[in-house]
């Protein structure tokens, strides 16, 4: 069983994703509006979701290694002609050390493998430095928003930036090096200490 | 004269539990796919296709008409065991009065379609997209008079 799976949002998962709409961090990182809004209300629209907004937005399931919930993930301004969307995801509070990444990326896993997503889109905003420092945001930023949402209270900045496929091949490239040096590294060790 | 296996005819709901429990198999079952499509998509194609599904055994075999040769149907089968789909054929020229048949199948799938008939008549090349590449589609056509056990 990979470590982390992405299956389609269901219906069984809309009381845990309403919960989590209205957890203070993901409204200070996402958005807010479900404080106005009614549990039924947001019931509706995830299951407007579901049922017929297929070519606009779409909802997912994240699950780790028991099939246990961990997040969701969704994508929205989908473009299916260019090939572009703009990917969303939030984890569970309780998952949230740790599964972050790999949830972002099996996410960008499937998009591009079966959705054949080129371009995926990013937008964290500025204060949010859950998964990525401020220094490695503004490193990544190719857009800064000001004024770009409003949360909680406050104006927030965005960072924006978008994902292709060859970024995604040169970061597995990379990593595949890096894996390979050790690997030689620890080989040429090993022969040593024969 | 050999047995034919019974056809059980699957609701939706049903249609759509058995695709999904099929896995890789069910991908490209006329034209559906369980992994890019949620319960409500596979529900909204499946009747916009028409489709009706059944089960025979462990495999899910289905068609569709087309709705521009009433005589002729797309068909599909989960697995390549020929003698589901030679039960559906028997159904679909029983019941619907179908005189011949098209398949599409991704290419590289092993299917039975050449084992009752069919014949291959041509390749749609990069017609679908699956695990990071474009996938080729391959055409059968079969004539009830010789695909019929």
């Amino acid at each position: 069983m990979p470590f982390m799976t992405v299956r389609h949002f269901t219906e069984a998962d809309i009381p845990v994703r309403t919960e989590l709409l209205r957890e203070n961090k993901y409204q200070t990182n996402l958005n807010d509006f479900a404080m106005s809004a009614a549990d039924l209300e947001l019931a509706d629209g995830m299951r407007r979701t579901i049922e017929s907004g297929h070519h606009v937005k779409r909802l997912f399931t994240m699950c780790g290694s028991k099939g246990q919930v961990v997040g969701f993930s969704w994508i929205t301004s989908i473009d299916w002609r260019s090939q572009t969307c703009e990917l969303s995801f939030a984890v569970l509070p309780r998952y949230r050390s740790g599964f972050g990444f790999k949830a972002v990326e099996a996410a960008h896993e499937y998009l591009r493998e079966q959705l054949h997503m080129d371009v995926i889109i990013n937008q964290v905003l500025s204060h949010n430095t859950m998964m990525l420092s401020a220094a490695e945001l503004d490193a990544h930023a190719q857009i800064r928003a000001e004024y770009d949402s409003y949360t909680v209270g406050q104006w927030r900045t965005a960072c924006y930036w978008t994902v292709t496929r060859d970024d995604v091949r040169g970061r597995k490239q990379r990593e595949q090096a890096r894996r390979q040096e050790i690997a030689d590294r620890v080989r040429a060790g090993v022969q040593g200490l024969s | 004269m050999t047995e034919i296996l019974s056809l059980q005819r699957l609701d939706t709901d049903m249609a759509i539990a058995e695709l999904k429990s099929c896995g890789g198999a069910a991908r490209g079952f006329l034209g559906l796919d369980p992994v890019t499509q949620n319960d409500s998509l596979l529900a909204a194609e499946l009747k916009s296709l028409q489709a009706q599904l059944f089960s025979a055994g462990e495999t899910v075999v289905g068609f569709a008409p087309n709705t521009d040769q009433p005589r002729q149907a797309y068909v599909a089968s989960t697995s390549a065991d020929p003698e589901p789909l030679r039960a559906l054929l028997e159904f679909l020229t029983t019941y619907q009065r179908c005189t011949t048949f098209v398949a599409m199948v991704p290419d590289g799938v092993e299917n039975c379609f050449a084992d009752c008939g069919f014949e291959q008549v041509g390749v749609l090349p990069r017609h679908r997209w699956q695990n990071y590449d474009w996938q080729d589609v391959l055409v059968y056509v079969g004539r009830a008079d010789s695909c019929r056990s």
